[in-house]
């Protein structure tokens, strides 16, 4: 990909090409590797999790004390609610994020953009492990929460989590290229925060809001863990599967706009 | 193109809105040559190389690195080329050798020449400390190991040695003449004189975004040696500077034979005097 005054920027390489390039798969996996090597030294990126895991766990016991661990179908919804938003957004946006303004930071993205890593590889190298952590967090809180397993669709379950968790991640993408660094990553993602975060949580509390919040990836994603808290079956609607895969689509095209414009880095 | 020319700029030009970066550049890379880009900030070293490498397109003229016009490079070309520049970071939290090894893997460099590359630095003892508690020096030598673990058949170097202690800029022109001993083509930009003088087959100097001079440094400094001087320090601590005359070429004479020479230099311009004739301005701007 070329940027605007026709060069190509080693912070903007083919997207195209990459991907179906014999022989690439050992780059990937060094991206990843890269990746995974410095998000697990990330203190405030690895303690994300462990926060949304412990949240849950420590709320399930502290408002399970007065009803003998059986919590109210109310109760279980909203823990899911907020570990899951938190786990899909914060987590989503702030590790992908973080990591590409953290290499932006420390001049090792040109450093590996020199090195014949494209663009592609780098864009699935980056969300892999993030995607992983998240898809993981999911099913633990889930676990954690005390919901009656037996009524998870798992299919359902697995299909709303990934979409969800990887529109996270290209939100995450987009928030890595607009920031300059860690900082400046974690302020751009305020925004995200308090729109896809917070509308779902406090969806509970507010019909305008809960209207809102069904239009949003993260609302389809708590939507279905609220049905499953109280009991009941859930079928994916054709709105949830608009919204779901509707915002991926829109997410990605933000992404690659941006990209087309000023590659990972702009110079 | 002539046999072992591995990069090549023709008639290239750089206009950035108004500014025009880069005026007809000319020139070649040879395989085991080390061309020095001098010049002082600004004066479009770093605006070559990224033209050169495919980063950046010339408004005008012809760049070929390793046979493939510079507006049809893509990625792969850095499995061929390496790059050292001041925004070459390192991963801080890793270790010396996970840097490396991180890399060799994206290149499918065997482990044995991470080990010999680290050897080469001086920077095995170093391997398992986190390349963030590396000094400055070993910084620059750890990211020059990155940019040539894969053997590359160009170097390009922007300031390699900037702000580094005599010892580690030693240490770094030791290795690149090793490195071009191997038969690997080098193009440093840099505005330390005498780096370029030490290092380079061929400079060009580079001013506005022209070439003012090219050629070696011997001979830029020669064609330059017009008016011939000698510094010569006599028996007693007297020093005096004396230009090629008759009347001094007797008493120079008349010293030596008397063996009151104490030591006796020619005084022919280095790069940056040229430099400074050429353009009325100085390298270290």
């Amino acid at each position: 990909m070329k940027s605007m005054d026709g060069a190509m920027r080693p912070a903007q390489m083919s997207m195209g090409k990459a991907a179906g390039r014999g022989g690439s798969l050992h780059k990937l996996a060094a991206v990843t590797q890269i990746k995974w090597l410095c998000i697990s030294r990330n203190t405030m990126i690895m303690i994300g999790p462990l926060i949304v895991i412990g949240m849950v766990y420590a709320c399930k016991i502290l408002y399970g004390v007065r009803s003998e661990g059986t919590l109210v179908p109310f109760l279980t919804g909203m823990l899911l609610n907020i570990g899951i938003s938190m786990n899909i957004c914060a987590e989503g946006f702030i590790m992908v994020g973080t990591s590409i303004a953290e290499e932006k930071e420390n001049h090792t993205l040109r450093a590996l953009m020199t090195s014949s890593i494209t663009g592609v590889q780098y864009f699935f190298g980056s969300i892999l492990i993030p995607f992983v952590m998240l898809m993981a967090v999911n099913y633990i809180v889930l676990f954690i929460s005390g919901i009656s397993l037996e009524i998870v669709p798992w299919i359902p379950f697995f299909l709303v989590s990934a979409v969800a968790s990887l529109t996270s991640c290209v939100l995450g993408m987009i928030v890595g290229i607009c920031a300059k660094n860690q900082m400046n990553a974690n302020l751009i993602s305020y925004p995200f925060l308090m729109v896809f975060m917070m509308i779902p949580v406090f969806g509970n509390l507010s019909e305008g809001l809960h209207k809102i919040s069904g239009f949003l990836f993260t609302g389809v994603m708590t939507g279905m863990t609220e049905r499953l808290a109280n009991g009941e079956r859930y079928v994916m609607s054709a709105l949830d599967m608009a919204v779901l895969f509707g915002e991926l689509a829109v997410s990605i095209l933000v992404f690659l706009i941006l990209y087309k414009r000023n590659g990972y880095e702009k110079d | 193109m002539e046999q072992n020319v591995l990069l090549s700029l023709s008639h290239v030009s750089k206009r950035f809105k108004t500014e025009l970066a880069l005026k007809d550049i000319n020139m070649t890379l040879r395989q085991g040559e080390i061309l020095g880009f001098l010049g002082p900030s600004g004066a479009g070293k770093t605006t070559t190389i990224k033209i050169i490498t495919g980063q950046l397109r010339q408004t005008s003229g012809e760049a070929r690195l390793l046979g493939t016009d510079s507006a049809n490079i893509d990625e792969s070309i850095y499995e061929n080329i390496g790059v050292v520049s001041d925004s070459s970071g390192i991963y801080k939290k890793m270790t010396v050798w996970q840097n490396l090894a991180v890399f060799a893997r994206i290149w499918k460099v065997p482990r044995e020449r991470v080990e010999q590359v680290l050897d080469q630095v001086g920077l095995a003892e170093h391997k398992n400390k986190p390349a963030g508690k590396l000094s400055k020096g070993q910084t620059q030598r750890l990211v020059l190991a990155r940019a040539v673990l894969h053997k590359p058949r160009v170097l390009f170097l922007d300031e390699p040695t900037s702000g580094l202690d005599p010892t580690t800029a030693v240490a770094i022109h030791r290795m690149l003449l090793e490195l071009k001993e191997q038969g690997m083509a080098i193009f440093l930009t840099t505005h330390n004189m005498e780096e370029a003088t030490k290092l380079c087959d061929r400079v060009a100097l580079l001013h506005d975004g022209e070439i003012v001079e090219f050629g070696s440094p011997q001979e830029i400094c020669l064609k330059y040696n017009r008016n011939k001087k000698y510094h010569v320090l006599l028996a007693g601590g007297r020093e005096l500077e004396l230009a090629q005359n008759p009347e001094n070429i007797v008493k120079i004479t008349r010293w030596m034979e008397g063996d009151e020479i104490m030591r006796i230099h020619s005084c022919e311009p280095t790069l940056e005097t040229v430099f400074l004739e050429v353009t009325g301005k100085d390298l270290n701007v």
